[in-house]
């Protein structure tokens, strides 16, 4: 999505360029030139990419480099839940439509549902999660990752929160 | 808690089937699909073991023998391990939207603790939480707790033994804890006191402990 705009942008400004080099007769700086500027913006975009996504039930999505989106649940979340004792995960290549419900969270015998943020197919469920179901509650935002799924309709993503909005969202909550 | 307490509706459904009983949750889940709609099933069920979302435990070769005692086996969307429900035993299934209270599954199934806690003290049993979700006599549980929470919609919930023939837990390790036991009202207070009795003290704990009004269809 981002990632592919910028990369959009980018080669459409390389046909100006390319022209230019051609004419002064030397090629190879060229390539080397493309690979820094390639580099560089994949950086950038990498950046701009990590930012967290927010659902209303408290799920967050990452966008990864390659376009796969990171699920887990946020830290609101996870103090509400309390301790972590189960992770009921979907099957790898099941396809999920935005807010369908993909598993439940156990803690203190409560069996709470987890809702797809975006459209798409999970490619992988966290494995530690099975032994170390309290990752979940010690790092919400990393080691205690949920599933990644492909992300099949890019523009669910603005219909999401960013971090900003959606701790304006917990203050309203807790009020 | 801002302005006016929140309204559940008590539903005595008397003995019913855990399926019914199934069916009859999901009847008043989706009624909260069109606003607040608050309400408290109550009833008691034929015997009957269930198991939670963790059923990796409970293979179909752990739970058939238990068919062959006359009582039934299901499976359930529930947190909690395996339990038994029969005559005797207040199943109390509270489907309430945690919007209109906390949004907090932890607060709310502390709150169904102190409600049973309250509830076996007005009757005269001195009960306690633990680590262990559920309430205990001792090292004896004498109500379990299982629930379901699905876009803060509750259901599933708890099961207060009031003269339940306890023997129908000898066959399980209750809740998966070894090492417990299990107790009701008849037996700590050393006469019979029933689901009929035992009700109104449970329904006032609730309203409570959840700040709400109860009220019952005519």
């Amino acid at each position: 999505m981002a990632a592919y705009a910028l990369l959009r942008s980018m080669s459409s400004s390389f046909s100006s360029v390319l022209p230019l080099l051609s004419r002064s007769g030397s090629l190879s700086p060229a390539p080397l030139a493309v690979k820094t500027l390639f580099r560089r913006t994949l950086a950038s975009s990498s950046r701009f990419s990590a930012a967290l996504k927010f659902t209303d039930k408290h799920e967050w999505v990452r966008v990864e480099d390659d376009g796969i989106g990171t699920v887990g649940i946020s830290n609101f979340a996870q103090e509400a839940l309390g301790d972590v004792v189960y992770c009921g995960l979907p099957e790898v290549g099941t396809q999920l439509a935005q807010q369908d419900e993909f598993g439940a969270l156990e803690s203190v015998k409560a069996a709470s549902e987890l809702y797809s943020p975006l459209t798409g197919e999970v490619v992988e469920v966290n494995s530690l999660l099975a032994d170390k179901p309290g990752l979940v509650n010690k790092s919400c935002y990393k080691d205690g990752w949920l599933m990644k799924m492909t992300i099949a309709k890019p523009a669910e993503l603005d219909s999401l929160m960013d971090e900003a909005a959606y701790e304006r969202y917990i203050r309203s909550i807790e009020d | 808690m801002q302005g006016s307490r929140p309204l559940v509706r008590v539903v005595r459904l008397g003995l019913v089937s855990y399926q019914e009983g199934l069916r009859l949750q999901q009847v008043y889940v989706d009624r909260h699909r069109s606003g607040p709609a608050h309400s408290l099933l109550l009833c008691e069920h034929p015997p009957v073991y269930t198991t939670g979302i963790r059923h990796q435990p409970y293979p179909a070769s752990r739970l058939d023998p238990l068919r062959l005692l006359g009582a039934e086996v299901h499976r359930a969307n529930r947190g909690g391990l395996i339990t038994f429900h029969g005559p005797g035993q207040l199943v109390c299934y509270p489907v309430l939207d945690l919007s209109g209270f906390r949004k907090s599954v932890r607060w709310y199934v502390a709150q169904l603790e102190k409600t049973v806690v309250s509830a076996c003290g007005s009757l005269g049993v001195t009960a306690t939480t633990s680590p262990h979700t559920g309430v205990w006599v001792g090292d004896n549980k004498i109500c379990a707790m299982g629930i379901h929470c699905g876009r803060y919609v509750t259901s599933h919930g708890l099961a207060l033994n009031c003269n339940t023939d306890l023997s129908w837990f000898s066959h399980i390790v209750p809740c998966g804890i070894e090492g417990k036991g299990v107790t009701s009202l008849s037996r700590e207070l050393r006469r019979d006191v029933s689901v009929h009795e035992a009700t109104p003290h449970l329904l006032a704990a609730f309203g409570e402990h959840f700040h709400c009004e109860l009220s019952e269809d005519a």
